[in-house]
């Protein structure tokens, strides 16, 4: 036992002659943690870009494709519309909507045909250039750009027809005349000599022949033949699906030797892509060869600020008398930076990081006040702005279900109505988009002809009784199915893939709950829902949709015949089809805008309070908020980035984050010095004790 | 059959195995002194743990009818558990913070006022009935994990480690397959192809425990299969299934209970990631967290969400991981070693 | 010693072929090349764009050998994954190879310093936890790893970037930017939280490795000739202890190479980590079943240098 007290002896001494570099090196390695502190920031950008006009932007998911002819989202079209011009283009301030020229010379007049056809004529502006880019060595030795022609159009327009581009919007370019013909003709003759296939798709389109209704007379002036009236087509000559597409670029950036096309755009925008990484960011910068640049003094429409808006722009500061009528654009790069998280990016929004974003609705109570800006981020300088987006959720109900749907006759048209009064969507845009909505009463949302705002759907009303009294006549009295005995029994079909999403569907099944339905959420993965709508074993699901372009035709398409989901594979969930709505809107689809299609769009309406495939739910309004150094911009319902129109104050902006970004150190020094407090002391008495 | 009948059936299958544990605990010298000095030094760990394990037994204890309905008509037809009727009829339209007597937004009076122990969350549902919940999730998670992969390891574990020769190249080619797919990645590969649900998580969880279980269970057959006594045993011609149940399995039961103790922190914690990528189990302590991170932004901040099913998921796994700990001291203080 | 090492990696080959099975049996038999489809596409997908899709990344043809043993998806998954062609993504047709190469970099900015500074960690404290074992600094210790152990990364996550980003304002909530002056502010917080969250299992390993090792024989012999505590921890208990986490560490080597899911995705690193959740999210099984194809492969890789070097080491090994 005395060897034992001994070898403690030496251990302390060894122990105390060890501790004092211990106590250095810890005091060091404190001391650099401080130095590291000290010198810390979050500003995420590199110092050099600092004074530059870069307007930052999150990214929230990658795109799919940026190729003009299959991009068809939000994300997509917040790069392809800065990089593609488009012959017809929407003004940036007027409201409603209103179309001015782009790349062609003007908007044209729809021609009628004694045939029944219609014609417009586009005229291309002259001396237009494609942004600079190698792919154009293939029109010769050294060449990096060209000019834009009319066949560039007609391009396009084929590729749209092509199958093998998988085209979303071959549907409302069928209207043009021969456009389905060339589609098969294209089929036809590549499974008559397969290597057809192997030319580059410009070769192969003329060896069939192009378009009929698509002519291009010289190298400006291109002809569009309608088989029909359809004057929504002129929307679609303003979305990037019709912008004008070098052959070169499709047939250089063929993914086999160099990049795919549809991570390399070639356009005739703005900006142009320079760099393209999904996984951390875009860039833009602005493109040398745009018309606006190259030619000022044209004083395109689009291509300078505009002089006139709506009444109340010149208020509000977006008519600024230094910047009307100056050309465009203002800001030199447009960065996105990838954010998958919500809280973060706001975050970041903040701190001055981003320029513009929306608001999550976690912090909103935070931002607004009374519907107003907070005091605090008022005094910030942050501007409020909202705007209706042209998009609806609903309640869906599949339409060939035994018991809710068509099968099941008037007791299912009963049941639909009831669940219809069950669903309080005002208390469910308070919860889950912090009352930053309209609840919706039809499928056309506001901003599009035919919404009229003091319109209430008699079968949108709130009102549990009178849910329960529908479902008594429905022959389920207090929600009890007289053949079992016990509650009807209805399936939620769910494909949530975050737990918020599934919240909001909790609320809608305890809706349908309170008032005696037994309404149970089977919540699966996006596969699995969609493997049940194939075999239709789904009863009620939850669902958006937002507009191509704003024209109620795009939201009532989606409850015809043609369009059902378990007959076409078309976009109609529910299955919905009724021969009169389809009559309705067969009239509606090929008027203008004019009383007479309003009157066929009320009746359209009527039918659907009655018929219910639809319970809608709300018509989101975005709230958007932008920095004071971010300057005259005005938001947009349809996704344009309009980045063009917009400019930035640098020098505010590197201030203003310098203010609010002081990091904040007590606690650092708090911490490390209770920690010397502790462990010194402690170590001290412990070696001590040892001795 | 209906959820709940099954659920009860389970409770009491439960309970009857626990009374065989108890008798046998009794009767078995070995057991009996382990958990005895478990009890000894984990007393607090235990309690905790069984604490636990009672709420989830009362929240599995469900039926039709009965008091504190509320009027609702749906819930009179409708299978709730013991839990659920002690907090029926507390359902609030949206937020409220611990024992408040008014809505967090808006300010509107409660249903119940000052009752709501830790709040409601945005659906207006009783914090604490939501947590309490959670546990009977995680156990369950847990134990039908449990189910599959303790059967799984022992069939494929004794098998190849008894009888050796091909039948063991294969089970090892097969564990060691799988065993070099890292876990989560396979894990998550499992439930995407299975699809989401309760019972898939289960079992995409039993495959990936099934793994480590085995190799503990081969090695040890290995070693006891040449001791004297199994040696002997074969030497008196009692037949191989006999000497693998009566000698071998026996032998190898407190290795089981041991990793299955280490390794259920690491499920429940592995739900937890999965409720975050959207394919978790509903109703989790997880799935809560997920739902109530983004409320920290909120202001002011709606806290008591995330700290409650945070404290819950942290409580019953501070005291798994002490018992686990203790549980290997006492049974087995050399042979094994938790890796990874 | 050559026929062990051919014989070890020809096991590992197998292991390698076994994986690449149950990853065609699970993403091309349960989930069906239709679902895939349709999730490229997009709901505005009509049937005639899922067959030219499905046409398209050639899911169109049969599954099995015997259905047409020219053409068939078992044979081309085989081929391209072990002839490291891993294809385009199923969602945005994007070549997978390179992805993988644009990945790599920041997620090992991320889980090289990560590690070293982990292991650094673990091992300081686990040895100083041993060094003063039985006593209450020992049992402070362990309780604290089992503390730690017990929550969720999720929570820790949350708490750092509540804390420290958007309270304190040290550090950015997220992102990241290669730019040299920038990389580190990005790195710091998600590095602390990924020490933080492992470190409490790995000492508590450690110290289990250690307090063994020091209560075996020839320390004891050691300490009974008179050598002081601190040596015999430096010399004895350290040194052989290594064997035990020699292991465990060089088997994690190979997942620095596939990122760390949670901590790149909240953070914004543009690694493996992150392609593999935007996969799982977006059910890009294309994407999946590389990153699960080569994860193995790493491991089954290390694994094999592990055991090569221990027979190196100790000829004993081979003949077991």
């Amino acid at each position: 036992m005395s060897g034992g007290s001994q070898s403690s002896l030496r251990e302390g001494r060894e122990a105390a002659a060890v501790a004092r570099p211990l106590r250095w090196a810890g005091l060091s390695v404190a001391g650099l943690l401080l130095g590291g502190l000290l010198a810390c920031s979050n500003d995420p950008y590199p110092q050099a870009d600092a004074d530059r006009k870069v307007y930052y932007t999150a990214l929230r998911e990658a795109p799919r494709t940026l190729d003009p002819a299959e991009a068809y989202n939000v994300t997509a079209h917040a790069i392809t519309g800065n990089v593609y011009d488009t012959l017809l283009e929407y003004h940036y301030l007027k409201r409603p909507y209103t179309l001015i020229p782009g790349l062609a010379e003007a908007v044209p007049e729809a021609e009628p045909q004694p045939d029944g056809g219609v014609i417009y004529r586009f005229r291309l502006r002259e001396g237009l250039l494609f942004a600079p880019d190698p792919a154009f060595a293939l029109g010769g030795e050294g060449r990096t750009t060209r000019e834009v022609v009319a066949a560039d159009v007609a391009f396009q327009l084929m590729r749209l027809a092509d199958p093998e581009e998988n085209s979303p919007v071959v549907d409302p370019f069928s209207n043009i005349a021969g456009f389905r013909e060339f589609q098969q003709a294209l089929v036809a003759a590549r499974e008559a000599d397969p290597e057809l296939a192997s030319l580059p798709p410009h070769e192969q389109y003329a060896r069939v022949g192009g378009i009929e209704g698509v002519r291009v007379l010289g190298s400006h002036d291109l002809e569009i033949a309608l088989s029909g009236p359809y004057p929504q087509i002129l929307y679609w000559f303003a979305l990037e699906f019709s912008t004008p597409v070098p052959w070169e670029a499709v047939a250089w950036y063929d993914g086999v030797t160099r990049d795919r096309f549809d991570d390399h755009p070639v356009g005739t925008g703005p900006y142009r892509l320079t760099e393209y990484d999904k996984q951390f960011r875009v860039i833009l910068e602005a493109n040398p060869n745009w018309y606006g640049v190259q030619n000022p003094e044209w004083k395109a429409p689009g291509a300078v600020y505009p002089s006139e808006g709506e009444p109340g722009d010149a208020e509000a500061g977006l008519l600024p008398p230094d910047v009307v009528g100056q050309p465009l654009p203002f800001i030199e790069r447009i960065e996105f930076r990838r954010e998958k998280e919500s809280i973060p990016t706001f975050n970041k929004f903040l701190q001055g990081y981003y320029d513009a974003s929306g608001i999550v609705k976690e912090s909103f109570d935070k931002i607004v006040q009374n519907d107003r800006l907070s005091p605090e981020m008022a005094e910030r300088g942050i501007e409020l702005s909202k705007s209706i987006k042209p998009t609806i959720f609903y309640l869906g109900v599949n339409m060939n279900d035994e018991l809710l749907g068509h099968p099941a006759g008037e007791r299912g048209r009963l049941l639909r109505q009831a669940i219809s009064h069950a669903v309080d969507e005002e208390q469910w845009i308070e919860l889950f988009v912090n009352g930053r909505g309209i609840p919706a009463q039809s499928p056309v949302p506001p901003g599009l002809f035919g919404y009229e705002p003091e319109y209430e759907n008699p079968a949108r009303v709130y009102d549990p009784d009178r849910a329960r009294k529908l479902l008594a006549e429905a022959g389920y009295p207090e929600g009890i199915d007289p053949e079992t005995g016990k509650p009807l029994r209805i399936n939620f079909d769910s494909y949530a893939t975050s737990s918020a999403q599934l919240l909001q569907e909790q609320f809608i099944a305890d809706a349908l709950r309170a008032v005696g339905l037994d309404v149970r959420i089977d919540a699966t993965t996006y596969n699995q829902f969609q493997g049940k709508v194939q075999d239709g074993r789904y009863q009620m699901f939850f669902w958006g949709w937002s507009a191509d372009y704003p024209d109620p035709e795009n939201f009532y398409f989606l409850l015809t015949c043609d369009m059902r989901r378990a007959e076409s594979g078309g976009p109609n969930y529910t299955n919905f089809c009724d021969p009169e709505f389809d009559e309705l809107f067969a009239r509606m689809r090929v008027r203008d805008n004019d009383e007479e299609r309003l009157a066929v769009m009320r009746e359209m309406r009527e039918l659907l309070e009655r018929e219910r495939p639809w319970i809608e739910i709300h018509h989101p309004e975005t709230y958007g908020l932008t920095h004071a150094w971010l300057k005259h911009r005005k938001s947009f319902g349809i996704s344009f980035p309009m980045t063009k129109y917009q400019d930035l104050d640098v020098a505010k902006r590197a201030e203003l984050r310098r203010a609010w970004n002081e990091p904040i150190t007590w606690p650092a020094w708090a911490l490390a010095g209770v920690a010397i407090a502790v462990v010194v002391p402690g170590i001290r008495t412990f070696f001590r004790e040892r001795q | 059959m209906e959820a709940h009948v099954f659920s009860n059936l389970a409770v009491v299958v439960l309970l009857a195995l626990g009374a065989a544990t108890v008798v046998f605990v009794r009767r078995n010298r070995l057991w009996s002194e382990a958990l005895a000095e478990l009890w000894r030094r984990r007393r607090f760990s235990v309690l905790v743990v069984g604490l636990y394990v009672l709420i989830a037994l009362l929240d599995s204890i469900a039926w039709v009818g009965g008091t504190g309905a509320n009027g609702a008509s749906i819930e009179a037809f409708e299978a709730r558990s013991v839990i659920d009727r002690l907090f029926a009829g507390t359902r609030e339209s949206s937020y409220s913070a611990p024992l408040a007597d008014h809505a967090f937004y808006g300010g509107k009076p409660l249903e119940a006022p000052g009752t709501h122990l830790l709040g409601t969350d945005i659906l207006g549902r009783d914090v604490l009935h939501r947590t309490l919940k959670g546990a009977r999730v995680a156990l369950l998670i847990g134990g039908v994990t449990t189910l599959i992969a303790i059967p799984l390891a022992l069939l494929f574990g004794v098998t190849a480690g008894y009888f050796g020769g091909r039948l063991d190249d294969a089970v090892f080619f097969v564990m060691s397959t799988l065993a070099s797919i890292p876990g989560l990645l396979l894990l998550i590969a499992l439930i995407m192809a299975l699809g989401k649900g309760t019972w898939q998580v289960c079992l995409a969880l039993g495959v990936t425990g099934w793994v480590g279980l085995s190799r503990v269970v081969r090695g040890e057959t290995l070693k006891l299969r040449e001791l004297d006594y199994v040696q002997a045993a074969r030497a008196l011609g009692v037949s191989e299934l006999r000497i693998v149940v009566r000698h071998v399995i026996p032998n190898l039961m407190h290795l089981v209970i041991i990793t299955f103790v280490l390794m259920f922190s690491g499920l429940v914690l592995s739900e937890a990631i999965l409720a975050w990528l959207g394919i978790g189990v509903d109703g989790s302590w997880g799935q809560m967290i997920d739902q109530a991170r983004d409320e920290l932004s909120r202001v002011p901040v709606v806290w008591w969400n995330l700290t409650a099913a945070a404290a819950a998921l942290f409580g019953l796994l501070l005291a798994v991981n002490f018992v686990g700990d203790a549980l290997r001291d006492i049974l087995d203080p050399r042979t094994l070693r938790e890796d990874g | 010693m050559l026929a062990y090492v051919i014989r070890r990696l020809a096991y590992g080959a197998l292991v390698v072929l076994g994986v690449l099975l149950f990853l065609f049996v699970l993403f091309f038999t349960v989930a069906t090349p239709d679902d895939i489809a349709r999730r490229a596409l997009g709901d505005k997908a009509t049937p005639e764009m899922i067959d030219t899709w499905k046409a398209n990344h050639g899911y169109d043809r049969p599954l099995w050998p015997w259905q047409d043993p020219s053409d068939n998806l078992l044979v081309s998954h085989y081929t391209s994954l072990l002839g490291f062609d891993f294809g385009r993504s199923d969602v945005d047709d994007a070549p997978i190879g390179q992805r993988i190469r644009e990945g790599m970099g920041p997620s090992l900015a991320l889980t090289v310093p990560m590690f070293v500074i982990g292991l650094g960690l673990g091992l300081l404290l686990s040895l100083f936890v041993a060094f003063f074992r039985e006593t209450y600094i020992d049992r402070a210790g362990v309780f604290l790893c089992v503390l730690g152990m017990s929550v969720s990364i999720l929570l820790y996550i949350i708490g750092a970037q509540v804390l420290i980003a958007q309270l304190l304002r040290w550090y950015p909530i997220s992102g990241f930017d290669p730019d040299p002056d920038v990389v580190a502010r990005f790195l710091i917080l998600p590095i602390v939280v990924g020490v933080v969250s492992s470190v409490g299992s790995d000492v508590r390993f450690y110290r289990t490795v250690f307090v063994e090792e020091s209560s075996r024989d020839y320390v004891r012999t050691a300490r009974a000739k008179g050598a002081g505590e601190l040596r015999v921890m430096a010399q004895h208990v350290l040194r052989n202890g290594m064997i035990p986490i020699l292991t465990r560490v060089v088997l994690a080597i190979p997942f620095l190479f596939t990122g760390s899911l949670l901590l790149e995705s909240f953070f914004g690193i543009p690694g493996l980590g992150s392609i593999t959740v935007d996969a799982i999210r977006g059910n890009d099984f294309a994407t999946l079943r590389v990153m699960v194809y080569i994860g193995a492969l790493l491991f089954v890789l290390g694994q094999v240098l592990t055991d090569v070097s221990y027979s190196l080491a100790d000829p004993r090994v081979r003949l077991e």
